[in-house]
């Protein structure tokens, strides 16, 4: 059942068209564990295991589907703890728990075969392993369905935290950078993430005018727009609403990233319900149907992305991105682009065209009306910034939006009929457009 | 003697996440005992000051943890103290803020926070 990931399933390349399937692959159902700020590595109803089961049950009960009719799992194998190794990421070598938690499976990492042997789904053939991260895992299963790899998929995204500094493990812990990481990782993963993030950010504040706080808008908008979401990690522990005085005055993580820039890992897990258009029409929710998926895969010449390097990217997914829709960027009712670190949420907005949009024009633009209730809605989803770094609200947030489930953080300045959402990086990801007609 | 202490809240106060050892109890009675207290976190200033208005505690100051020296300035003390459970982030900006720095553990022990009336009080 377990396939080594060898599918070639992305869209990267400009002039491929508009996608065979488009309207043809939906979305029927989705389901969200709580979101934590970490496991405690004692409850096991808490593990990342068990908040997966219950993302998927919750998914599967959203669209009516039971388990004898899953026939697909895409899941992300890789907690995204776990990239850069390290106590935020190890909670092995310890004592096991009892089956079906006697192995790293279930507790901190995930994965397809272990779910469709604890949760009894007797009929999955398609469960590849080596699945990327939540931007890409869309897109795959978008395509893994209109191939007909599998008919009713759950596509899960799980991601884990736990006790100590998350990414701090590893070659990020050493005393010493080694190679190319002493230009660019010097303080380890934070020292890394962030430099790839502030150097394109000052060029393009040197280029265009404007000076980092300018986010503030953008920032604050994603804390309001979390607290909306209610099981986020902001409204479910009881955060208060970011100010801009708190934004202004909050520490730099590296200069001119601030601490609200970034955005607080979680332990927590999401699930979605992919089938045909045909099959969707007949479960319990309104469908929200997939008008394309495109990947950017951009490579930087030197050891981090520059500005040109970012916008030409930028440029080239959004122009995919429209291509297979069979859209324009006046279509789209609002976008829920990666806000994984505020700084780079710009370049993907403007490399949309959102609302008219050129390169340099984003600070200008977060100083007008990006709420939700205004015309130019910027992440209704509040994104990682807003709720927690799951990577999935994005997501969820163009299903709910466009079935008219969003509730208090409903866009009300526009009608929900296209959205796109997708990420992480501008130099590389996967990106959706999702609608609520399939035509 | 004027006495400032500035708290840390996640990982030193009760309150916080992961839950410290300080309770809010005991910064009661730092405060009633005109010690000039506040907190230092990486936690909003206006969520801070939330914080303290819902335990009705009322602070000479809300800061980020980049602070201190603010702090510093703008209050006269005898001695000024950063109470925190992180290295990085609390010993090391005490320190160069010219505060004294104390592990919430270190700081349980100290007889500030024992009532006057209580035996172990000074």
């Amino acid at each position: 059942m377990a396939t080594q990931n060898q599918y070639q399933w992305r869209r990267d390349k400009d002039g491929l068209g508009v996608w065979d399937h488009r309207g043809k692959v939906a979305v029927a159902g989705y389901g969200h564990s709580p979101v934590d700020r970490r496991w405690d590595e004692r409850s096991m109803d808490q593990s990342l295991g068990a908040y997966t089961i219950l993302a998927c049950r919750l998914a599967m009960e959203d669209a009516g589907v039971t388990p004898d009719q899953i026939d697909g799992i895409i899941c992300c194998d890789s907690h995204i703890a776990g990239g850069s190794g390290g106590t935020a990421s190890n909670w092995a070598p310890r004592p096991y728990f009892d089956p079906p938690y006697d192995s790293e499976l279930g507790l901190t990492l995930i994965n397809g075969e272990w779910l469709a042997k604890v949760m009894e789904l007797p009929n999955v053939r398609f469960a590849p392993t080596g699945v990327p991260t939540i931007g890409e895992m869309v897109g795959m299963a978008s395509q893994a369905i209109a191939d007909g790899k599998c008919n009713t998929c759950l596509v899960i995204y799980p991601t884990g935290n736990l006790e100590g500094r998350y990414r701090r493990g590893g070659e990020n812990a050493d005393d010493y950078a080694k190679g190319a990481r002493q230009w660019v990782a010097p303080w380890g993963n934070h020292g890394g993430n962030d430099f790839i993030n502030i150097f394109p950010h000052n060029q393009y504040c040197l280029k265009y005018g404007g000076t980092h706080d300018d986010l503030a808008p953008f920032v604050i908008n994603q804390h309001r727009n979390g607290l909306l979401t209610p099981w986020g990690y902001n409204a479910s522990h009881g955060l208060e609403q970011l100010t801009v005085e708190d934004y202004v005055t909050s520490r730099y993580i590296l200069n001119p990233l601030r601490l609200w820039d970034c955005d607080r890992p979680v332990n927590a897990s999401a699930a979605y319900l992919f089938t045909t258009a045909e099959r969707a029409k007949d479960m319990k929710q309104k469908p929200v149907y997939i008008l394309n998926h495109a990947s950017s895969r951009g490579t930087a010449r030197s050891l981090t992305p520059t500005l040109d390097e970012i916008q030409a990217e930028t440029g080239s997914t959004g122009r995919k991105i429209f291509e297979g829709a069979g859209i324009t960027a006046d279509d789209l009712s609002f976008e829920n682009m990666y806000d994984g670190f505020a700084l780079f949420h710009q370049f993907h907005i403007e490399g949309l065209g959102y609302r008219g949009m050129k390169f340099g024009d984003a600070l200008d633009f977060y100083q007008t009306d990006i709420s939700i209730e205004g015309p130019n809605p910027v992440l209704p989803s509040g994104g990682n910034i807003g709720s927690g770094r799951s990577r999935f609200w994005m997501h969820t947030d163009c299903i709910q939006q466009l079935q008219g489930r969003a509730g208090a953080r409903s866009v009300t300045g526009v009608k929900p009929e296209i959205a796109v959402s997708g990420g992480p990086m501008p130099m590389g990801g996967n990106f959706t457009v999702w609608s609520a007609s399939p035509d | 003697m004027v006495i400032l202490i500035s708290f840390d809240i996640d990982g030193t106060l009760d309150i916080g996440d992961p839950p410290g050892v300080l309770t809010m109890d005991m910064v009661r009675i730092v405060q009633k005992k005109g010690f000039l207290i506040g907190s230092c976190s990486d936690r909003p200033m206006s969520g801070q000051q939330a914080i303290w208005d819902r335990h009705q505690i009322p602070v000479d100051f809300v800061v980020s943890k980049q602070m201190l020296p603010e702090v510093k300035a703008k209050f006269q003390a005898d001695v000024y103290y950063h109470i925190g459970d992180r290295e990085d982030l609390d010993k090391k900006y005490a320190l160069e803020a010219g505060f004294e720095f104390l592990w919430p553990h270190e700081a349980i022990e100290m007889p500030w926070f024992v009532e006057d009336d209580k035996p172990g009080g000074d």
